[in-house]
């Protein structure tokens, strides 16, 4: 028996060798025939099968991309708008500064505050001009809204500026309309005081401060604040209670002009 | 029935041959059908059956007529030779490590016919690549494609 099968084995062989070999020599044809045309069927329906479940998520995976796309589009379109809203309200900013510097007698220089002052318990600013630029201690600094403050320290390249509403700072004022004298002191608290004003004098929330000039250090004229708050009571002293709101919101600063 | 089983198995090896790979390579899953077919029926009709996987897949694959029956219908004839001749007795860890090794049988046999009757059909380093992957693929099989007897 196994001899039979070892026969059967070799004639296989043989068989085989012989049949590619008549191939080999007189070609072969046998591409189009009825396996090759079920198989390759069959897979074309399992790939077009295959492709219509593909295709929805191949569809969704797409708009992600271009989602994707368009969203960074978007913020970068967002963030240049940005920057040009910026730079018009700088624009807008140096506009104003500019005006008032055609307008301001003494002018002496434009700065930009460049920080804030590094003792924590004094309102000061650090502008970005100094000695170098003609700029002293005492000189005065204003902006299109009104006093923002006073020099009080100077470097060749930087000043200190120190702001109406520290505690330190006094000015001597008036009112615009009935043009009663007084000094505007800061409270160290974003709001500055009229002070040394007699409870007979009458004063009205929403009256202006401007500077009386009488002082020697500001030049008369310049807008200060408005009245926020009256206090009339007697037990507080011999004069009345005065808030006085600044135009110029310390917060916001960022150019101020140095006259003299 | 049995004839049904086996031309459907067929046609799903085919399919998957033709629709899968794993870096690039096919698994070659006619073998483990000669295989298999060596093991449950005897070398003359595993030689057979495996001859016949052959064919077809030859006539499939735009090739000419020869290797894959050559080398499936060896497939056929030495599983059964190995393993019911009573060479070895048939084990799990047997199994893959005949499977695999058969693997490389049919593709060295296919890779020579069609280079001495036909032309080189690719570089010796690629085949020799294509069939480690592919038995390395077809290993595991081993352990499930058993003898009737051993089940």
């Amino acid at each position: 028996m196994p001899k039979r099968h070892t026969l059967v084995f070799f004639l296989f062989i043989i068989a085989s060798f012989i049949l590619m070999t008549f191939q080999s020599k007189w070609g072969y044809t046998f591409h189009d025939n009825i396996f090759y045309v079920i198989l390759n069927y069959s897979n074309e329906v399992i790939h077009s099968t295959a492709d219509a479940f593909k295709q929805p998520f191949r569809r969704m995976a797409l708009r992600d991309e271009e989602n994707q796309k368009l969203q960074d589009r978007i913020n970068n379109l967002l963030l240049k708008n940005e920057q040009h809203k910026e730079t018009i309200l700088e624009n807008k900013r140096l506009r104003n500064l500019l005006k008032l510097h055609d307008n301001s007698q003494g002018y002496v220089a434009t700065a930009e505050i460049i920080a804030r002052g590094l003792h924590s318990l004094k309102d000061t600013l650090i502008i970005n001009k100094g000695a170098n630029h003609g700029i002293k201690k005492n000189m005065v600094a204003i902006t299109p809204k009104g006093l923002a403050g006073k020099i009080v320290a100077v470097t060749d390249s930087y000043a200190d500026l120190l702001l109406m509403t520290d505690i330190n700072f006094s000015a001597s004022v008036r009112l615009q309309e009935s043009r009663k004298e007084g000094i505007v002191s800061g409270t160290g608290t974003g709001k500055c005081v009229l002070k040394y004003v007699p409870f007979g004098e009458e004063v009205h929330t929403g009256d202006i401060v401007v500077t009386s000039g009488l002082d020697q250090f500001f030049p008369r004229g310049i807008p200060v604040g408005y009245i926020a708050k009256l206090e009339r009571k007697e037990k507080r002293g011999h004069f009345q209670y005065i808030e006085v709101v600044p135009f110029q919101d310390d917060k916001k600063l960022e150019e101020v002009i140095i006259i003299q | 029935m049995r004839y049904v089983y086996w031309g459907l198995a067929l046609f799903l090896a085919l399919i998957i041959q033709s629709r899968l790979s794993l870096l690039g390579v096919s698994p070659n899953l006619t073998v483990l059908l000669a295989y298999f077919a060596g093991i449950r029926y005897g070398n003359t009709k595993g030689l057979f059956i495996g001859a016949l996987i052959g064919a077809i897949e030859d006539s499939v694959s735009s090739s000419f007529l020869g290797p894959h029956m050559l080398s499936k219908g060896i497939v056929g004839y030495a599983a059964s030779f190995m393993i019911s001749g009573g060479f070895f007795r048939w084990t799990p860890v047997l199994g893959m490590i005949l499977l695999s090794v058969l693997t490389l049988t049919d593709n060295a046999i296919g890779f020579i016919s069609r280079t001495l009757f036909d032309k080189m059909p690719d570089a010796l380093s690629t085949m020799f690549f294509i069939s480690i992957m592919q038995s390395l693929l077809n290993a595991p099989a081993g352990i499930f494609l058993r003898p009737s007897d051993e089940e």
